[in-house]
């Protein structure tokens, strides 16, 4: 048969984000793909340079656009580990919650999400409301619903309130519920597991190959999770597990992502108990905007929801970064991994390999 | 303790002394080395483990006219960070490719030959476009790319009745 | 008299291309599902540009989705309507001194209606598209008779920002 060269353009319906993929397709299967990246391309890592250390807070949010808090965190602890700051303990603690909240909502919409490719539409409907609910509680904590600029070096912008923290433990309790209808209508459905079982495969030789971190090797029988192995902020004192399974096909990742949900609710409420009381944010020396921050260049990393997302920060003694490198979690699959790893599946599961591997466009176009 | 085990190590293999290595933090290890010695350097650290290549990255340095490359490889069993840099001159930026050692280098060099201009010899897509499409100024991402001047004049801005202080500059 | 007619009924029924372009797209989905429910309004959205009746440019344009944005627009079936959302669009936004981003959005193609903030809210959204359907029935918004008369000035412009591009294939 002939083989012809289709585009899995930007605008698809099964497609998260303006990302492209070119595919040489024989019949249904596919023969080669490559990637087609840059067209969120802002050139942050320039921006960056010409804005001072703390005008930057405001820019970065808009990297990793589902999950903006771990660009504020990650920034932040390079900052400090440049500068030599310690935050308060309350402080740490606070930065626990709004990562793992987000963790919880950037779960939801990714399972919800497996409604785009496969068709049941319930999912996301269910998905997005239920994520609403919580970005109602960071429009209260921090004035807008999806870019807080919360996070700050020097620790958090300001104190949470204790009826906030009621209203967490309520939504907590009640999402607990909705996780059980969750499971009944995705992970039990005949049809999702004809559809996902099988689907988009991961050996574990082609993940370690390719240096995937994140749901892509926990579902290969490793448990490498940067909380547990260097733990940053407070996860040292908090107890938690981090789910594995063995094989590692399209149904296999979505219920690592379902199982990692109820974790992140333990971790909340353990922090919310253990929390104690204090300040939450240490003064910068002289007037803020003018900072400058000492020499040096350090590798700041935290466990995203996609696996190790990090910035390689230079500093010359200066007003403003002198250099910014992001490492976007899904660097090695959204674009060697489409190279190298697409070939062989259906046409219409490419949808599903490129939701379930974890891809999202915004952080490696930068 | 294996992080120092690491160290004796490596110092006696390549005679490399404490002024090449640092500690930046407990199970981070930072380690200078000539460009000549870099990738026998790296092809050594993935025989004893260092599976992950987790970033290569580069760095201008216009006043010392010359680039610095930083390669971050992570052990999971040692539980180890190591940041190797090396530094190659800004008038003939070349440099060997370790695809063929971590695959994935192919799209981190990739990117690194666009946005600054190094040349990686080994590597088929040198000089392609990746992220920028009908690109022809200089590499954008070197000191003297001025992106906002290249900004107002290729894309022109909305015109409005008052003044603007201050306008894109960063506060001195 | 008929066309008065038509702009009331199309006012009433609007399909909506659903193209994600830049940050602002992460609003897109709480506004059409069920909590702030688009569809009561009867907006729904449709995945072809050949069907669809509203281009909606979810924030800032890199030259690359650019370039795709016109083809899109210029695929699509008159009458229709485009519109800006977010401040990206308006003049450039938090990236306003960016190689990679335009700065003002009307120089290339015509917009109908802009939507101000970063990024608006699902309820700002609404009302934006309510006025939307006021400015349809009363045949106020007609972007696309401006872009069928003025092509020449919108070529220019167009062929500045991305060179010789247009119309070529990588």
């Amino acid at each position: 048969m002939k083989e012809v060269k289709l585009f899995h353009g930007p605008n698809h319906p099964g497609m998260h984000g303006n990302f492209s993929v070119h595919l040489t397709v024989d019949g249904d299967t596919v023969v080669s793909a490559r990637p087609n990246p840059g067209m969120l391309h802002r050139g942050f890592e320039k921006l960056m340079e010409r804005r001072s250390w703390i005008q930057n807070i405001a820019l970065i949010p808009r990297i990793c656009v589902p999950e903006p808090d771990i660009n504020e965190a990650v920034y932040s602890m390079g900052v400090e580990a440049l500068a030599g700051m310690e935050i308060p303990e309350r402080a740490k603690y606070i930065r626990v919650i709004v990562l793992e909240i987000a963790r919880i909502m950037i779960h939801l919409m990714s399972v919800g999400g497996i409604g785009g490719p496969t068709g049941l539409y319930t999912a996301p409907n269910w998905g997005i409301a239920d994520r609403d609910l919580f970005l109602d509680i960071f429009e209260k904590l921090t004035g807008h619903r999806i870019y807080h600029m919360y996070i700050v070096p020097g620790g958090v912008r300001q104190d949470i309130p204790a009826d906030l923290l009621k209203e967490i433990e309520e939504k907590l309790d009640n999402l607990e519920k909705r996780l059980v209808e969750y499971r009944e209508l995705i992970f039990d459905h005949p049809i999702i597991h004809k559809r996902l079982k099988g689907t988009a495969p991961l050996p574990k030789e082609l993940a370690l190959a390719w240096g995937i971190t994140g749901i892509g090797i926990r579902s290969n029988g490793f448990d490498y999770d940067i909380r547990k192995y260097d733990p940053y902020l407070v996860y040292d004192k908090l107890s938690f597990d981090v789910p594995v399974c063995d094989e590692s096909d399209a149904y296999s990742r979505l219920m690592l992502k379902f199982r990692e949900i109820p974790q992140s609710m333990r971790i909340i409420r353990q922090a919310i108990a253990d929390m104690p009381a204090g300040k939450v944010r240490i003064k910068l020396p002289g007037n803020a905007l003018k900072w400058k921050v000492p020499k040096g260049a350090v590798y700041s990393r935290l466990e995203s929801s996609r696996g190790e997302y990090g910035y390689y920060m230079v500093s010359d003694g200066g007003l403003t970064p002198y250099r910014v490198h992001v490492r976007g979690a899904s660097y090695p699959q959204g674009l060697y991994g489409v190279e190298a790893g697409l070939p062989g599946t259906r046409l219409e599961d490419v949808a599903v390999w490129l939701d379930t591997m974890g891809v999202c466009a915004p952080e490696f176009d930068r | 303790m294996l992080q120092n085990e690491f160290i004796a190590k490596i110092e006696q293999e390549f005679g490399l002394d404490s002024a090449h290595i640092t500690i930046v933090a407990e199970k981070k290890i930072a380690v200078t080395v000539d460009s000549g010695q870099a990738l026998a350097f790296l092809s050594y650290l993935k025989n004893i483990d260092f599976i992950q290549m987790s970033l290569i990255t580069a760095v201008d340095w216009i006043a010392e006219n010359h680039f610095e490359l930083v390669y971050t490889l992570v052990s999971w069993e040692k539980n180890l960070t190591v940041s190797v840099s090396t530094f190659i001159p800004r008038s003939e930026p070349r440099m060997v490719s370790v695809r063929h050692i971590w695959p994935t280098a192919k799209y981190y060099e990739w990117d690194i030959n666009e946005f600054f201009g190094i040349v990686f010899s080994g590597h088929p897509e040198m000089g392609k476009p990746l992220f920028l499409e009908g690109w022809s100024e200089k590499p954008p991402l070197r000191k003297d790319f001025d992106p906002q001047a290249y900004s107002y004049e290729r894309f022109p801005s909305r015109e409005y009745d008052y003044e603007v202080e201050n306008k894109g500059r960063v506060v001195e | 008299m008929w066309e008065k007619v038509q702009d009331i009924t199309r006012g009433h029924s609007l399909w909506m291309l659903y193209y994600c372009t830049g940050c602002g797209a992460i609003e897109l989905p709480p506004t059409m599902t069920s909590r702030f429910d688009m569809e009561r309004f009867g907006i729904g959205p449709m995945a072809t540009p050949r069907q669809a009746d509203i281009l909606l440019v979810t924030g800032y344009l890199s030259t690359k989705t650019l370039r795709r944005v016109i083809y899109t627009y210029e695929q699509m079936q008159s009458p229709k309507w485009l519109v800006g959302f977010g401040s990206c669009t308006l003049n450039g936004g938090i990236y306003h001194d960016s190689y990679a981003t335009i700065n003002q959005l009307d120089q290339y193609l015509p917009v109908d209606l802009y939507l101000a903030g970063c990024m608006p809210r699902p309820e700002a959204i609404i009302k934006g598209f309510k006025q939307l359907m006021t400015m349809i029935r009363t045949g106020e918004a007609d972007g696309w008779k401006r872009y069928r008369d003025n092509r020449e000035w919108y070529r220019k412009n167009q062929t500045k920002a991305l060179g010789d591009l247009l119309y070529t294939t990588r």
